[in-house]
């Protein structure tokens, strides 16, 4: 398993999330952290950028950050401010050509396309733009789309399940093509352990991602993840502990 | 020791930032240096790096960093710790976009896995990955001898010849992962976003 990684998203800022929920703790029980921007209204880039700047001094993983990006600069600006890959959503159908330029200037492994799915009338269908707009083309036709663009990640996020806490939508990897070599990551509904254990025990998966609250309560996440670890999953293994010891360790 | 005044060759490329966050939340004052006359002085440098070996080399000539580099590390003996792509300059040739000769601290030559190292693996090797280390002291110090790792690359380095204090990891292939020897430190990883195994491995090498 290449990407092990549970991921969070969508929960308000950054210094709400540490004064209510001790973030910087919560941040050493994940593999990777995903941020996307949903503000609505005027989008204020330059105040997203500063958060993930912000996130970086307490957060020592991956970050996927998104949401919004529309141009190879802001991408550029995203990255170095710290984000490792950029997400994009809407890009895959307005600006598929920006796509491109930004795995040319940063690698495949750089960009992770997400798709928001919702089921209506028993056909997937996809949403762009937060949720708002909704596409022509149902979830295959959308992912042979995805799949021919340099991308190095699939985020699939169910929007019926995302914030239901009861399950993620599983059938949606029945639309991956057998052939599809990139990790896929599952997102929308996961609300316990088992949740994330049915999924990572999938092979079509190669990561979960949960934004649900449970993991924001007392040590939730952690003691999902020491679950997991009971149930035998292969997760990437580190002190959380520890890394209070090492805050400024070296004065 | 008093405290760690740490240079952080700014050259364009790369994360500099998670770099800078990671070594300030150890304690360290780190600084981001661009200038080639600073970075010679410099007792503890870090080269950071994402990107092509060839871009890198050239960015680092066009600021005449790459003479200063040298002139710290092998004239000086000034400590270095290079990541991911800042490691694979300090090798002796690089081949990503064209033959291209590295800083050459050590003679390994950085090449991309072959078709036969990956096997069913893809290129890039990207996400946290066990590393075997040969012991438990210096730069690995209170690491586990095996410890999860997260890497992003697709050039790798074989550890051969190699001497002192080494990791490895398997990718198809077993290739170098870090190494430490006398004052030239690397990781193929990245420490930076490698939870607490990373935060300790930054630590050893700003306490050596």
């Amino acid at each position: 398993m290449l990407s092990r990684n549970f991921r969070l998203q969508k929960v308000g800022n950054l210094n709400w999330l540490q004064k209510n929920y001790n973030f910087s703790q919560i941040a050493f029980s994940i593999d990777e952290l995903v941020v996307l921007n949903v503000s609505r209204g005027e989008y204020d880039e330059e105040k997203f950028f500063e958060h993930v700047r912000l996130l970086n001094e307490e957060c020592f993983i991956p970050i996927a950050a998104g949401g919004g990006i529309r141009t190879l600069n802001q991408a550029r600006k995203l990255l170095r401010s710290g984000a490792d890959k950029i997400t994009v959503n809407t890009l895959i159908a307005e600006a598929p050509d920006i796509i491109c330029q930004i795995a040319e200037e940063f690698g495949e492994q750089c960009v992770v396309a997400s798709i928001d799915v919702k089921k209506v009338e028993n056909t997937f269908t996809i949403w762009t733009e937060n949720g708002f707009c909704r596409q022509k083309k149902n979830l295959e036709q959308w992912l042979d789309r995805v799949f021919k663009l340099p991308v190095g990640e699939l985020y699939l996020n169910s929007i019926d399940q995302d914030g239901t806490g009861h399950g993620y939508m599983m059938e949606l990897l029945d639309y991956i093509p057998p052939t599809v070599s990139i990790p896929v990551i599952l997102a929308g509904g996961a609300g316990n352990h088992h949740h994330l254990s049915v999924g990572l025990n999938d092979p079509r998966i190669d990561a979960v991602a949960t934004a649900h609250l449970f993991n924001f309560v007392g040590d939730g996440l952690e003691k999902a993840r020491s679950k997991l670890f009971t149930e035998g999953f292969n997760l990437a293994k580190w002190d959380a502990q520890k890394a209070k010891d090492l805050k400024e360790s070296v004065n | 020791m008093g405290e760690k005044n740490i240079t952080i060759v700014d050259y364009g490329m790369g994360n500099v930032w998670s770099v800078f966050s990671a070594l300030k939340f150890l304690g360290a004052k780190p600084k981001l240096v661009s200038d080639a006359e600073k970075i010679s002085k410099s007792g503890i440098l870090v080269l950071p790096g994402v990107g092509s070996f060839k871009k890198g080399m050239e960015a680092l000539k066009s600021r005449g960093l790459d003479e200063a580099l040298i002139d710290a590390v092998k004239t000086k003996g000034s400590r270095i710790l290079g990541i991911c792509l800042g490691m694979q300059l300090m090798g002796s040739v690089g081949t990503e976009g064209g033959e291209t000769l590295g800083l050459g601290f050590f003679p390994n030559r950085i090449e991309r896995f072959t078709p036969q190292e990956l096997g069913e693996n893809k290129a890039p090797h990207v996400g946290f990955n066990p590393v075997r280390f040969n012991e438990r002291n210096g730069l690995f110090n209170e690491l586990s001898l095996e410890s999860d790792f997260y890497f992003t690359h697709s050039y790798r380095m074989l550890p051969e010849k190699i001497v002192g204090r080494y990791g490895t990891c398997f990718y198809g292939i077993n290739f170098l992962a870090a190494f430490e020897l006398d004052n030239i430190c690397g990781t193929q990883f990245h420490p930076e976003k490698s939870q607490t195994n990373g935060l300790i491995l930054l630590r050893n090498f700003l306490m050596a």
